[in-house]
């Protein structure tokens, strides 16, 4: 099973690397990053810290697009243009379907997520700067945060159309960093529905800031390695369940 | 109907909206009910609405609205009145406030705020000082790592409004931090000294001299250990020579006096080898060495008005 999976996740790499939108992604990416030196130009002194928000921020933000556009389209796309019947008449059951799939896509942003921090890393070097171990700290966050979006958009992508897999992810990405604001306004409500409407969605939906340590990377704090490992943990567990949910739904689903 | 007359009958149906669209729209439009003006407030949103909604990528809208601050900085106008800045100053110190809730570790917009929010008026105010104060105070607690930050906070608490205590404090919270400046500490304790908070003063010089690793420093905490041991006796005369007076109506001539009264236990000892002088207003000099002493005009340095 496991060499099926392989195989499985080097073909959609293989597909994924003759994909027009993410090179235009990638480019916009390092467009970015390439820009900060000149933007940080514009301020007084800690130039590094407007290099690292702007590179880390289009770093994730890349990357969410990369996970959810890309990510939807693996499954839903292969269902709307029938190309998965040839993968399902070999002998490939649909939980390795989707669990190879989404192993190919979770290489290509690890790939894309580590050159564009050497690129971060470049453009530092050339301001005078070195990336910090926060910084590298808050890159592997990101990575982390993209391989629960890529889950996310794997997960909707398993009984809904593009567009809608699409549409529910960006909320998912949007919703996880506004969770403690969620909590925050529960706490604040006078109604017990809200209150407990508000902690529900607390526990059950992902919280992105968990994974969310550029601030502290801009500003070249030190974080404690045991909070960085325990959110990574959480951020992979969080992952790994959305795909077992989404192996189970696309296993009952009838793809006629 | 023939095919000709449901083509110019179509045509006519098109020609006769389509006028009577344009006409109704310009005469609509010169009837429209002025609008009141809309001015977006900068930046456009409270926080409470910006901080949520950056999503997770406060950091770098703090960025954003730390770089419109500088850019408003830049064009603004120097040497103005304080009616005729107004504007620019509520703009920049929005900014920098907003700057420093986004993301409140951002050390380089506390420095700036302390640079750059504090303006001289040409009628005689200092401007933005309490907005400036109440952004490093939050600056302070959140980079306590910074000394430039408390050191600002010190220098706006006693050069504009004259707080001498809480000024003070946060220089010696300065000094205390690495790479501080040494004057900073000596500052500090002329500020406590002033302040009249001699005990904390005391020993903080104590502490300075116990880690200086070198002669010099250590001979320059130790001289101001024997100011500040001066300042003490300057107190106690000065207190005695009150006590005195309240009790006799008349001054006290000179310290011996005030021994021979009772008013002071025994003669004060001055650790510099000199003598304490009584002045006719009732305060007390040393004459080996100046008194600790910062205050100017309207009892702060800047001798302006703070706003």
């Amino acid at each position: 099973m496991v060499s099926t999976v392989a195989v499985l996740a080097w073909n959609t790499v293989r597909e994924l690397v003759r994909n027009k939108l993410l090179y235009n992604l990638f480019l916009f990416a390092a467009l970015l990053i390439a820009s900060s030196m000149f933007v940080a130009q514009l301020t007084i002194g800690q130039w590094d810290r407007i290099i690292l928000d702007q590179g880390l921020a289009a770093i994730e933000v890349v990357g969410a697009l990369v996970a959810v556009l890309i990510g939807v389209n693996l499954i839903a796309g292969e269902i709307e243009r029938k190309t998965i019947f040839a993968t399902l008449a070999k002998p490939v059951s649909r939980g390795v379907f989707v669990v190879g799939r989404y192993f190919g896509l979770l290489a290509v942003l690890v790939v894309n997520v580590a050159v564009m921090l050497a690129l971060l890393a470049v453009v530092l070097h050339l301001a005078g700067y070195a990336l910090s171990l926060t910084a590298l700290e808050a890159g592997l966050l990101i990575g982390v945060e993209l391989a629960l979006v890529a889950s996310v958009a794997t997960l909707f992508s398993s009984f809904s159309t593009p567009i809608l897999a699409a549409g529910f992810s960006i909320s998912f990405f949007l919703i996880g960093h506004l969770l403690g604001d969620l909590r925050a306004f529960g706490d604040r409500s006078k109604s017990g529905l809200a209150r407990a409407l508000t902690h529900f969605s607390y526990r059950l939906l992902p919280d992105l800031e968990l994974l969310n340590l550029k601030s502290q990377a801009a500003s070249q704090l030190p974080v404690d390695p045991g909070f960085v490992l325990r959110s990574a943990g959480y951020g992979l567990a969080y992952a790994a369940v959305l795909l077992v949910l989404a192996t189970l739904i696309f296993r009952r689903r009838d793809l006629k | 109907m023939s095919a000709v007359t449901r083509s110019l009958l179509s045509l006519g149906l098109l020609l006769g909206f389509g006028s009577a669209t344009a006409a109704l729209r310009s005469s609509a439009v010169a009837r429209q009910p002025s609008k009141p003006e809309l001015q977006f407030d900068i930046p456009a949103f409270p926080i409470e609405v910006a901080k949520p909604f950056s999503f997770g990528l406060s950091s770098l809208v703090s960025d954003l609205t730390f770089l419109e601050a500088i850019q408003v900085n830049g064009a603004r106008k120097q040497s103005t009145s304080l009616a005729q800045g107004r504007n620019d100053d509520r703009v920049l110190s929005r900014l920098l406030q907003y700057s420093v809730d986004l993301d409140p570790k951002f050390r380089g917009a506390y420095r700036f705020t302390a640079a750059a929010l504090p303006r001289h008026t040409s009628d005689g105010y200092a401007a933005n000082v309490f907005a400036t104060e109440q952004i490093l105070r939050t600056g302070v607690r959140e980079r306590p790592d910074d000394w430039q930050i408390a050191f600002q906070l010190g220098f706006i608490e006693s050069f504009y409004l004259g707080k001498i205590r809480e000024a003070g404090d946060a220089m010696a919270r300065a000094a205390r931090l690495e790479g501080a400046p040494r004057y900073i500490g000596l500052l500090a304790t002329r500020l406590q000294a002033e302040s009249g908070d001699l005990a904390t003063a005391e020993q903080m010089a104590s502490e300075m001299e116990a880690q200086a690793s070198e002669e010099a420093t250590r001979d320059t905490w130790h001289q101001r250990i024997l100011d500040l041991q001066v300042e003490r006796e300057l107190r106690k005369i000065e207190t005695a020579a009150a006590q005195f007076k309240a009790r006799t109506g008349g001054a006290a001539r000179d310290v011996a006096t005030l021994v021979a009264s009772h008013d002071l236990p025994a003669l004060p000892h001055e650790p510099r080898g000199g003598n304490y002088l009584l002045q006719p207003d009732g305060e007390a000099r040393s004459t080996a060495t100046p008194r600790l002493r910062i205050r100017g005009r309207f009892g702060t340095q800047s001798g302006l008005i703070a706003q």
